[in-house]
């Protein structure tokens, strides 16, 4: 192989060595340097992510040529921090201005911060948005970022102060700042393990084929290469809820980018060719690539076999012969008779197509079969135990004799909930003897053969008097549920008990069905099927509203749910559901809304200039989750009194363990700076939790965490009572001390205490303190197949949207100016974090509504990168955001808290579209309202006008 | 790629002899030839053209013309002041490629010599008649930037050639000039349309050159008699009309050859209303 000797100069390091020609700058960094700080994410420069700066200046390092830096000067992120334990100001403020989420992009981003600092005193915040916005980021909705920016350029940062108690309620900083900004965080992307073999995939190029011949010798012979395999090497079926999913496809292929073999060699290179020298040939079958399609009576079945698959019974309802993996019914009352009571019936049609979570850090495992038996995983997942229990499920192995490990996570939105690529890494590590393999998916993978969000089309129909009052509703949500649906049940499942909105409807009815077709599958996308449904109600609230020529904020107000009603599945609306009026009102309020003034315009033609209105949403979800869901927590005492907080949810960004610890240290009673919550999940050292998903984890283990604090406080006191020489409840705790009540003068440390004491005369008692807590959901129960009927949820959370855009008709584009956003959190723990999720959910949130979709060519994704599959980037944002909360405790959640982690996201699409309709006068009913959508929408309206 | 060679050149008469060799790639940015490669694009040898001092180099000549060394990075020119000021569709063309990392890397010589439809610079440069200057073997020769493009991604470029400069020529006396791109977000983004116009108040004429609606960006010929006080709204009409007479847009994945022909007719209107109307742009 062709080298060149270089010698660069990386963070003050000068170094001489030999290089490929062919290797990018990224490769020898991350790879050749242990600079793991430079992360990757598209390999086109698009992403941003291996930023760093070369001679000053911020480039992506992945299309740089390792060779092209001889005498270069290179600066990562790692020049920010001015020595261990130290933060540069810069890193601070990302700390305090909530800039950081999964971390995954912090690196990046902080080069890119940087250099625009050193070229520019004092930049505008424009400047500083076009020097972020080569850098995609996730999570945060970039605005924490260019604040923190802005206020370390023009000289305005003072750092934040310590947090004060009590901590739930306050603001404390995420615990894991001070990790991300400095690069320590490891996430799986960055790890190596010794003698690690790296994987790689070969996908079908058809939505639907035959295998006929799939011949590997000539891989198989190719330098480096340690395994190969192909599906019939490994014959196990693959789910949570449904086990319709092949580790590698076997026999027949289901979508264009499913696995069809994959290979593990000693390079990444080595396994790449060796996967190109894989022989298939297929046999193109007609592939069923729509919901309708797939419908229709005789149509090709996409599972053949469904009928002898396993899933979740009681639960989930597939026909087999008619390509449906499930059909959620909901009935309540008689819509037949509802919409005989009606005044008026409006019937209105919308669609949603089918998109990617996009999270920065691509699927990444590493497995290694170890040769006596055991298997340890390290993924880049959302939830150690249900890899671990799916996992063995389908191994038939006993599950403590596998170990999975979840570090920092770059980023999840629940497109790595469930199992993915674990099992398929754990059988090349079989074939390779035991090494460990690791798969990181490319981001042509992460699109094409990881899991989307599926489509949906809805249709909805409402019965209403003429004083608005809602009489009846039947919906029928179509779920392009792709090849597989193993999750996409469940969200045609939650879709359903949550498809009517926040509303009264005396009569209701919907169907909800999980459609497979021979498309990339889908699964849970944050506040999964709630962001599709709610488009089309809260759309379909607005054009009600305006058929009845009524104000749609107080349409909205009348038939929302107030206690004494029920849901749609009989559930009765108590106080301790909370407020979703005063959310409609908060945000109303916020945006200036006035009846009489936000009418729809008169319809504008195509060309005529910037118009601009007001529109409201509102949006509902409980976590959607097996009744039995259950999470511990583990409390574990050092010997100065600090404690390590053990959980098996995990933080991918959602700041879940700050909130978590700030009721560990307020029911401890001790410094939050005491509290350390290890950030690995491990299923060998932390204790069980389900799954992090459904925004469920604070409640959750917020409530095993006061439990588990409880019980440390116990034996405390049992211990110091008899210190004493009292009763262990005239103990009294405090400030990390123990005093015996009425006589504050002598107070003892924790530390005294939390590993055993002492008497004067050596003798001890007590024992190291360890409190256990643990919650269950309960009270919940499986729906009634026919009915729908039931209580499927933990807590509810309301909230509202108020936005104001301006639509330039000359091109389609629309611009957000102001959005606000209020939700009853019941309780906010943490207000920084709170906003930090509403902020970078409604940005994600304007992604589906303005940008992203999934575009196919007879089955074959064509925007499968980041050219062309686009994403909100700094420039992309509401020019104006607030968010606002209610408190109304929920009487199971801790403190009174509810989830309100996926909300955000929610309902953006219909606060947009009500928007635009205002705006334009033209209705729109698909997504995304991309500036193409609307401009020939707007063509098409002036049209049909004239 | 694994027997992929690596010359640095110091002189351009190096480099043509390193491509004459055959199989020979030129480096410039490399923002899209480092793709390219993992594409799977055959090359033996990287030719990196970044250490040949005359190629980086902006240059004013005297009668006012501007010379564009191939290694000028996008951002510095649209960073050059002069260049704001004299030809503000080029600084605009070129402040529109890519994120700020790509601008940091990319050149205008690659950007034109990639020939993809797109090229934000190929628009503002055609309508201020950019020639290119070549080297090759048997030496340098210049040509129009209009009989550059021969279709997608193809160009008149030999392969034992180098662009060693854009060159072009002085303005006309109160030349203005604009770019404009519709992408689909406001983030980095290829554009659907990219288009660029300038007029030429004395000789009465306008131009429009229009990217991303056929193979190679259309440069459709001048509106004649646009002097100064017509009026920006009829005129960018008429813009418009040449413009859809000349583009040959498709659907794609990008958008359909509906929107590209509207959002052409609207940028025509656009920078009609831009360089005829409150005066020069800035």
């Amino acid at each position: 192989m062709s080298a060149r000797t270089i010698t660069l100069t990386v963070n003050g390091e000068t170094s001489t060595l030999e290089v490929p020609v062919g290797m990018t700058l990224h490769q020898l960094l991350s790879e050749g340097l242990h600079h793991h700080e430079v992360k990757s994410g598209c390999y086109i420069g698009e992403c941003g992510l291996c930023t760093i700066r070369l001679n000053g200046r911020p480039v992506n390092s992945c299309l740089v040529f390792a060779v092209e830096a001889d005498g270069a000067v290179i600066e990562t992120s790692t020049v920010e921090t001015p020595a261990p334990g130290q933060l540069s100001d810069l890193q601070q403020a990302f700390v305090d201005f909530g800039a950081i989420q999964c971390g995954f992009c912090t690196p990046g981003m902080l080069v890119s911060a940087r250099a625009l600092l050193a070229r520019k005193a004092k930049p505008t915040r424009a400047e500083i948005v076009e020097a972020l916005a080569g850098n995609y980021c996730r999570c945060t909705g970039y605005e924490p970022i260019v604040n923190a920016v802005e206020a370390v350029a023009n000289g305005t940062y003072r750092p934040k102060p310590a947090p004060a108690k009590p901590y739930v309620g306050g603001e404390a900083n995420r615990l894991d700042g001070a990790a991300k900004v400095t690069g320590a965080a490891t996430f799986v992307h960055d790890m190596f393990l010794p003698g690690m073999l790296h994987g790689r995939l070969l996908v079908s190029p058809h939505a639907k084929a035959r295998i006929k011949r799939i011949d590997v010798s000539k891989a198989k012979a190719m330098p480096g290469v340690r395994a190969v395999l192909t599906g019939e090497d490994v014959p196990y079926e693959l789910g949570l809820y449904m086990e319709d999913k092949d580790i590698l496809a076997r026999g027949i292929v289901h979508h264009q980018g499913e696995a069809v073999a994959a290979v593990a060699a000693e390079t990444w290179l080595q396994a790449k060719l060796a996967t190109l020298a894989i022989e298939v040939e297929y046999e193109p079958l007609d592939p069923v690539l729509d919901v309708h399609e797939a419908l229709a009576d005789g149509a090709p079945q996409v599972h053949p076999d469904l009928g002898t698959y396993s899933w979740m019974k009681g639960v989930f309802f597939p026909q087999p012969g008619h390509n449906v993996a499930h059909h959620q019914k909901i009935r309540k009352g008689d819509t037949a008779k509802g919409m005989a009571e009606a005044d008026r019936v409006f019937e209105f049609r919308f669609t949603n197509p089918p998109v990617q979570h996009v999270p920065m850090e691509t699927h990444t495992a590493i497995v290694t079969a170890r040769p006596d038996g055991e298997v340890e995983i390290i993924t880049s997942a959302q939830s150690p135990f249900t890899v671990r229990h799916l996992f063995c499920h389908t191994f038939g192995l006993p599950l403590h004799q596998v170990r999975v490990r979840i570090p920092y996570v770059g980023g999840g939105f629940g497109g790595k909930a469930g199992i993915h690529l674990e099992p398929l890494v754990y059988c090349l590590s079989r074939a390779a003897g035991g090494r460990p393999v690791k798969l990181a998916a490319t981001r042509e993978e992460e699109f094409n053969t990881l899991p989307s969000r599926q489509g949906l089309e809805s249709v909805i129909r409402t019965g209403v008097t003429k004083d608005g009052r809602i009489t009846a509703l039947e919906a029928t949500y179509l779920w392009d549920a792709g090849a597989f649906a193993d999750y996409g049940v469940n969200v045609g499942r939650a879709a359903a008990y949550s498809g009517a909105g926040p509303y009264v409807i005396p009569h209701c009815k919907v169907d909800s069905k999980v459609v497979y077709t021979n498309k990339i599958h889908g699964t849970a996308y944050r506040g999964f099927g709630h962001l599709e449904v709610l488009w089309g109600i809260e759309r379909n609230m607005d054009l009600v509203a305006r058929g009845l020529g009524m104000d749609p904020v107080e349409f909205r107000r009348r038939n929302l749910l107030r206690v004494g009603e029920t849901t749609i599945t009989g559930e009765p609306f108590t106080a301790g559901h909370g407020r979703p009026e005063e959310c409609l009102r908060l945000v109303s309020e916020a945006i200036g809304w006035d009846a009489k003034q936000d009418v729809p315009q008169p319809p504008a033609a195509p060309g005529s200039g910037r118009r601009r209105a007001k529109a409201v949403a509102m949006l509902h979800k409980a976590p959607a989750m097996p009744t039995y869901t259950s999470c511990s927590a583990s409390l574990l005492f050092n010997g100065d009194g600090s404690v390590n907080l053990l959980v098996s949810g995990v933080d991918y960004g959602q700041g879940t363990y700050t909130a978590l610890a700030q009721i560990a240290a307020d029911e401890l009673r001790i410094p939050l700076e005491k509290v350390r919550v290890p950030w690995d999940s491990d299923t060998d050292f932390t204790p069980y939790d389900w799954q992090t998903v459904a925004s469920r984890f604070t409640v959750m283990g917020g409530n095993a965490v006061i439990q588990a604090a409880k019980e440390c406080l116990d034996q405390i006191r049992a211990v110091a009572g008899e210190a004493f020489g009292v009763a262990a409840d005239a103990i009294e705790c405090g400030d990390g001390q123990v005093w015996v009540k009425g006589k504050p003068e002598k107070k003892l440390d924790y530390a005294r205490f939390v590993l055993g004491y002492s008497f004067p005369d050596g003798h001890s008692i007590g024992g190291p303190v360890i409190g256990r807590g643990r919650y269950i959901a309960h009270g919940l129960t499986n729906l009634d197949p026919e009915t729908g009927q039931g209580l499927p949820a933990l807590n509810w959370t309301y909230g509202a949207h108020g936005i104001e855009i301006e639509v330039d008709t000359d091109t389609g584009h629309i611009q957000v100016l102001k959005l606000v956003s209020a939700f009853d959190a019941g309780k906010v723990i943490n207000l920084q974090q709170c906003r930090m999720q509403v902020i970078g959910g409604v940005v994600q949130g304007l992604g589906s509504a303005i940008m992203e979709k999934f575009v196919f060519d007879r089955g074959r994704l064509v925007n499968n990168t980041f050219t062309d599959y686009k994403v909100p980037t700094a420039k992309d944002v509401p020019l104006e955001m607030r968010q606002l909360f209610v408190e109304t405790p929920h009487p199971q959640g801790p403190y009174g808290a509810r989830g309100v982690a996926e909300h955000p996201m929610i309902s953006i699409p219909g606060a947009v579209g009500n928007a635009l309709a205002n705006a334009t006068g033209v209705e729109f009913f698909e997504l995304p309202l991309d500036p193409e959508t609307v401009f020939l929408g707007l063509k098409r309206a002036a049209k049909e006008r004239a | 790629m694994s027997d992929l060679r690596y010359e640095r050149p110091g002189t351009v008469a190096e480099a043509t002899g390193l491509l004459a060799a055959g199989g020979a790639r030129i480096l410039a940015g490399g923002t899209d030839l480092v793709i390219a490669l993992r594409g799977g694009l055959p090359c033996d040898v990287l030719v990196d053209i970044k250490h040949i001092p005359e190629l980086g180099r902006i240059v004013w000549t005297p009668d006012g013309g501007l010379e564009i060394g191939a290694c000028v990075l996008v951002q510095d020119l649209a960073e050059e002041p002069r260049v704001r000021e004299v030809f503000p569709a080029l600084a605009e063309g070129a402040e529109a490629i890519g994120s700020l990392q790509i601008r940091y890397r990319a050149t205008v010589a690659g950007n034109l010599s990639n020939a993809s439809p797109c090229m934000d610079t190929a628009p503002p440069l055609l309508v201020l008649d950019g020639r290119l200057r070549i080297a090759g073997p048997k030496g340098t020769r210049e040509a129009p930037l209009a009989d550059f493009f021969l279709g997608v991604r193809q160009t008149a470029l030999a392969a034992d050639e180098l662009i060693t400069a854009v060159v072009l020529p002085p303005p006309p006396p109160g030349l203005a000039c604009g770019f404009d791109k519709i992408k689909r977000t406001q983030g980095h983004d290829l554009a659907l349309v990219n288009s660029a116009a300038a007029w030429d108040p004395r000789a009465g004429t306008l131009r429009v050159a229009i990217g991303s609606c056929a193979v190679r960006p259309v440069l459709t010929p001048a509106l004649e008699g646009v002097k100064p006080g017509a009026d920006p709204a009829a005129t960018g009409e008429r813009l418009a009309q040449r413009a859809l007479e000349h583009i040959r847009p498709i659907d794609d994945v990008r958008g359909s050859a509906e929107y590209r022909r509207e959002m052409s007719a609207a940028l025509c209107r656009r920078l009609a209303r831009r360089l005829l109307g409150a005066g020069r742009a800035s």
